[in-house]
């Protein structure tokens, strides 16, 4: 439906939870190897259909190496942060000109920051996962990390809050592991061997608190329940290589999407006796960012190492320009 | 921050999973706090500001007894423990050589890592001149602890710890340029390892495509030297079934030139030349 042409190679996208056409896009040069990064603001254009089919740059900033992830501020509409390869974490605001951005930049973290996500419930918190095997937890009242939290012992690709529990949260490793952690206890909550390969991803499911989504490098996605973490729910093949992102759809409980290496991005229900429900292979380079408008049902958005930002509802082509 | 910032007081849209009426029965977690994080985290007494993570001392003890497997090391701390002295060495003797010397070239990601942190903590102006940062440095730059004082000098005027600021030396921006380049092969090393099944698939695909080129040559040679006339090693289903090459039947007939090898097989050709 939209589509913008980044001039790096796309990392991550989230859409905003405040305007529900606006987008965060996070992009890295040379692949994130080597070089810059620049974190896009994009609006989709206005539904009179003047826009030609092309999201609309709002502001950029840029880093001065790769970003990796970023994930937009639950408490302030212009807010954003960006996890850089640095080992840094940079918070914008998309309201003030770049002379005066990065409002903060946070420098604990020893290696790449690979992922970054904002606590949706308390608001006021979000947490960092590294290739320092660790994970930080940032709170915008504190000048530093609240809190290290340090049991994998490979890197760290992604650390996901709990959308139903202001506390909980899982993290996703290199070292085959995701584990779940409470904010008050001193260690983690519950260590699932989720795979036979590295976990690059987890997401919460928004409607059932005990149940979250791991991706693999062994091309699967697998669906846990904590109370029962000896055998996954559910588990869907069908990616043709390592799944690199997976998210739970904010408006239909067993609804998933993943992205992979493979260049392709799946919808999945994962009760269904046939899992996969679409595979959309606009794309042309690997896909590492995908997110689900919780603000509009069915549309989605994905970034690529194509340089190809595309925002689409569920069930159209991702290519065809908007009528 | 609050000041630059919209206030808090503009609403987010209700997340669609917030309205009531999806609870899922009973949860393994203690039920939520009310507070702020950073108040939450403090009240449980397992809060610890601004900890810099020292990838030295990574493996604290934690229950990793479910990895299936043992970790491996990543590939750019391979030699972490030999210090700067090994580091250094690896440097001097070619390590890009071949793929075995690539691994051991991360040792060096060490010296990048001890570099960043360092940076981190003086910039981050947060108190954190304590524990982690000069310990981090007297450990693994060793004699050199005093000469990297300089550069960080510069970014910190009045760093009471450093001697004066002084242009970077020699080694020292070397080593910099060494941190980058070990940093580079990183993130190539991670990239590759999140494409394992990619690689592995690239490479065989390889592996299957010299394979059969090989395979493909072979017989074409063989075509070639039965279009001159040159008998090849029979296959040993001829040695019992068919004994001859058909095109030896009609002693050149169909063929332009006539024979070269007057006697015996491929072998002998070659055991007469040893011979000669």
């Amino acid at each position: 439906m939209a589509v913008f042409k980044t001039p790096f190679n796309g990392y991550a996208v989230r859409f905003s939870p405040f305007h529900e056409r606006r987008v965060l896009v996070g992009t890295s040069q040379n692949f994130g190897i080597l070089g810059n990064g620049r974190l896009h603001v994009l609006d989709l254009p206005p539904p009179g259909g003047s826009g030609g089919g092309l999201l609309l740059p709002v502001c950029a900033f840029d880093t001065a190496d790769a970003i990796y992830d970023c994930a937009w501020s639950e408490s302030h509409e212009s807010l954003a942060v960006a996890a850089v390869a640095d080992g840094s974490v940079k918070l914008f605001d998309a309201s003030l000109p770049a002379s005066s951005n990065p409002l903060r930049s946070l420098h604990e973290h020893s290696r790449e920051v690979h992922s970054v996500d904002w606590n949706p419930l308390r608001r006021d918190s979000f947490l960092t996962a590294s290739w320092d095997d660790s994970v930080k937890l940032w709170s915008l009242d504190r000048p530093a990390s609240l809190r290290t939290f340090r049991e994998h012992a490979y890197c760290v690709y992604s650390a996901a809050w709990s959308a139903r529990h202001a506390d909980v949260f899982a993290s996703a490793s290199g070292d085959r592991t995701v584990r779940v952690w409470d904010v008050r206890d001193p260690a983690s909550s519950l260590v699932i061997p989720a795979h036979d390969h590295e976990v690059l991803s987890c997401d919460w499911n928004k409607y059932d608190e005990c149940s979250l989504a791991t991706a693999s490098v062994d091309k699967s996605v697998r669906v846990w329940d904590v109370r029962a973490p000896r055998a996954p729910l559910a588990a869907l093949a069908g990616h043709a290589y390592a799944v690199r992102r997976v998210r739970f759809s904010p408006h239909r409980e067993s609804l998933l999407m993943s992205c992979s290496y493979d260049m392709t991005v799946r919808l999945w229900d994962y009760r269904a006796d046939d899992a996969l429900l679409a595979a959309y292979d606009h794309h042309s380079e690997f896909v590492l960012g995908i997110d689900m408008s919780a603000l509009v049902d069915g549309l989605l958005a994905s970034a690529g190492w194509d340089e190809l930002v595309y925002v689409w509802p569920h069930g159209t082509d991702p290519r065809a320009v908007m009528p | 921050m609050a000041s630059n910032s919209p206030p808090p007081g503009n609403t987010r849209p209700i997340k669609p999973w917030d309205r009531p009426g999806t609870s899922s029965g009973p949860t393994p977690f203690k039920p939520p706090s009310n507070g702020s994080t950073s108040d939450v985290v403090e009240a449980s007494g397992t809060a610890k500001p601004g900890e810099i993570v020292n990838t030295a001392e990574r493996n604290v003890p934690a229950n990793t007894n479910t990895l299936a497997r043992p970790v491996p090391p990543r590939p750019w701390e391979q030699n972490r423990l030999g210090g700067y002295g090994m580091n250094y060495n690896t440097y001097g003797s070619g390590m890009y050589g071949s793929y075995g010397g690539y691994g051991g070239s991360y040792g060096g990601g060490l010296y990048g890592n001890s570099l960043y942190s360092g940076y981190g903590g003086l910039n981050g102006g947060s108190g954190m001149y304590g524990g982690g940062m000069y310990n981090g440095l007297g450990g693994s730059f060793g004699g050199y602890g005093m000469g990297m004082g300089g550069p960080y000098g510069d970014r910190d005027p009045n760093n009471p710890y450093g001697p004066p600021s002084q242009p970077p030396g020699f080694w020292v921006s070397f080593l910099r340029v060494m941190g980058g380049v070990v940093n580079f092969f990183g993130r190539i090393a991670i990239l590759i390892d999140q494409n394992t099944q990619a690689f592995h698939m690239f490479m065989s695909a390889l592996l299957q495509l010299f394979d059969r080129s090989g395979l493909l040559y072979g017989e074409l040679a063989r075509f070639v030297f039965r279009l001159l006339g040159i008998r090849t090693r029979p296959k040993k289903a001829h040695l019992a079934g068919s004994g001859e090459v058909p095109g030896n039947d009609g002693k050149g007939q169909r063929y332009i030139e006539g024979p070269k090898a007057n006697d015996g097989s491929w072998d002998n050709v070659w055991g007469n030349n040893v011979k000669a």
